[in-house]
């Protein structure tokens, strides 16, 4: 016994450091689980409010560009007014229209963090789960796509930027439909790298590249990028690509979060086809 | 200094640094290649005296209060640990004897400039490969992240040496 305590004594140092470093790896590792915890609530709720004292500060600098963005999507929002359309009849009739049904729903969120110099990078945003936002969510500004929703505290979201590691995005050839997945590989943040795209699809600079809709995520067609470069590989089966994203990841500063109102009646399906 | 004066002094460098990091120095984008962690400034101005326990502590805690406002928990308290594990180390490796530490706490202008490269370059680059690596954590990206690794210790290092010039000048 008391060796145990003169040996505990003298090694204490590096015992101490590997428990640590033990622990803080198992944090970096099962991240997941402890997203689920309070205090990840708590300290998501400290964090924020710093965030948002900062970006208050903060985007008095960029105003300009915020009323630009906004004054070119009141003119799109316009154009779809009643008033902007020509009416060919005199009389109007009313119709139940079972072919068009509102499925998807759009929550403004302002962001209150952002980097893009990160090998793994996340936005917060200042809605959360009493807003509304859920685990899962897509993301996107305009038309273009900025990342998923990850985590939810009462006030603030954590968002996985598309310029993450794990961040995998299911698009799709704008001219042919065939499937690609994007990935952002690191390093300059406005261009990400299509893989494995097969050879009989006939790949060309400026192709569109929107996303596929399979994913549940994000609704079909919302813009990715153009393919800026690509190489022909001769001994493999795949192309690969570079792809410009449409996106400025660096100047976000309003997003859209893509509430899929018939995303419940999808899980239940999916979940009959496993439970049999 | 009396030793109230010092502990106030690493509580609000502590803060400070911590701010420094995440509102200012993580947004700022500098060829994608290039991410200054210049909080680790903390961890090497710690007094020398500072308890082996307290040093890790403090090293810990650092790195979590970075880590949780980038949503990556676990990732610079890893690379903080490695580096205050090492700390003492470095010191008696480099120093010739404990009488040549002048002063209480490592400076460049106690030690000079030699040792005080010596001192900063080793423990910046043992931060930065463990966050680095851990953070790309693919073999695939071995070498792009080495450049990541040698670039951001040189704008770290950079960092550095202008704050020790800056508010530690040297008496003339």
């Amino acid at each position: 016994m008391r060796n145990l305590l003169v040996f505990l004594r003298t090694h204490y140092f590096i015992l101490l450091f590997l428990l640590l470093e033990a622990f803080s790896l198992s944090l970096l590792f099962n991240f997941n689980e402890f997203q689920n915890s309070a205090v990840y609530d708590i300290s998501s709720t400290f964090t924020g409010a710093v965030n948002r004292t900062f970006r208050n500060i903060s985007e008095y600098f960029s105003l300009r560009n915020t009323n630009q963005a906004l004054v070119e999507e009141m003119a799109k929002l316009h154009s779809r007014l009643p008033d902007a359309y020509y009416k060919s009849d005199a009389y109007s009739f009313y119709r139940k229209d079972t072919v068009y049904q509102l499925q998807y729903r759009y929550i403004s969120a302002k962001v209150i963090s952002n980097t893009t110099n990160k090998r793994n990078n996340f936005l917060m945003i200042s809605k959360g789960s009493l807003q509304g936002v859920k685990n899962h969510m897509g993301v996107i500004i305009g038309n273009r796509i900025v990342g998923q929703v990850v985590s939810v505290s009462p006030h603030f979201s954590w968002i996985l930027s598309m310029l993450n590691k794990d961040s995998k995005i299911s698009g799709k050839f704008k001219k042919n439909n065939q499937l690609v997945n994007v990935e952002w590989p690191g390093g300059n943040y406005r261009y990400g790298s299509v893989k494995e795209v097969p050879k009989h699809v006939n790949i060309k600079e400026g192709d569109t590249i929107v996303t596929s809709g399979n994913s549940d995520i994000f609704p079909e067609g919302i813009l990715i990028g153009t393919i800026s470069s690509f190489t022909v590989a001769t001994d493999e089966n795949f192309n690969y690509g570079t792809i410009l994203f449409s996106t400025d990841f660096n100047s976000l500063g309003y997003v859209e979060i893509v509430v899929d109102l018939m995303r419940k009646e999808k899980e239940e399906l999916k979940a009959t086809f496993k439970s049999e | 200094m009396t030793t109230s004066k010092v502990v106030f002094n690493n509580i609000l460098r502590f803060f400070f640094l911590i701010l420094i990091q995440v509102l200012i120095l993580n947004n700022i984008y500098l060829g994608g290649f290039i991410n200054p962690y210049f909080y680790v400034y903390f961890i090497l101005l710690l007094p020398y005296e500072t308890p082996g326990g307290l040093l890790l502590l403090l090293s810990f805690l650092v790195g979590a209060g970075v880590d949780i406002f980038t949503n990556t928990l676990g990732l610079n308290t890893s690379a903080c640990l490695a580096m205050a594990y090492a700390r003492p180390h470095i010191i008696s490796l480099i120093s010739t004897g404990p009488d040549s530490l002048m002063g209480d706490s490592p400076s460049l202008k106690n030690q000079g400039l030699k040792w005080f490269l010596y001192y900063s370059i080793s423990l910046i680059l043992i931060h930065h490969f463990v966050l680095f690596y851990l953070e790309a954590f693919r073999f695939t990206e071995f070498f792009l992240t080495f450049i990541r690794i040698i670039l951001s210790s040189i704008f770290t290092l950079v960092l550095v040496l202008i704050s020790e010039y800056l508010f530690y000048p040297r008496e003339k």
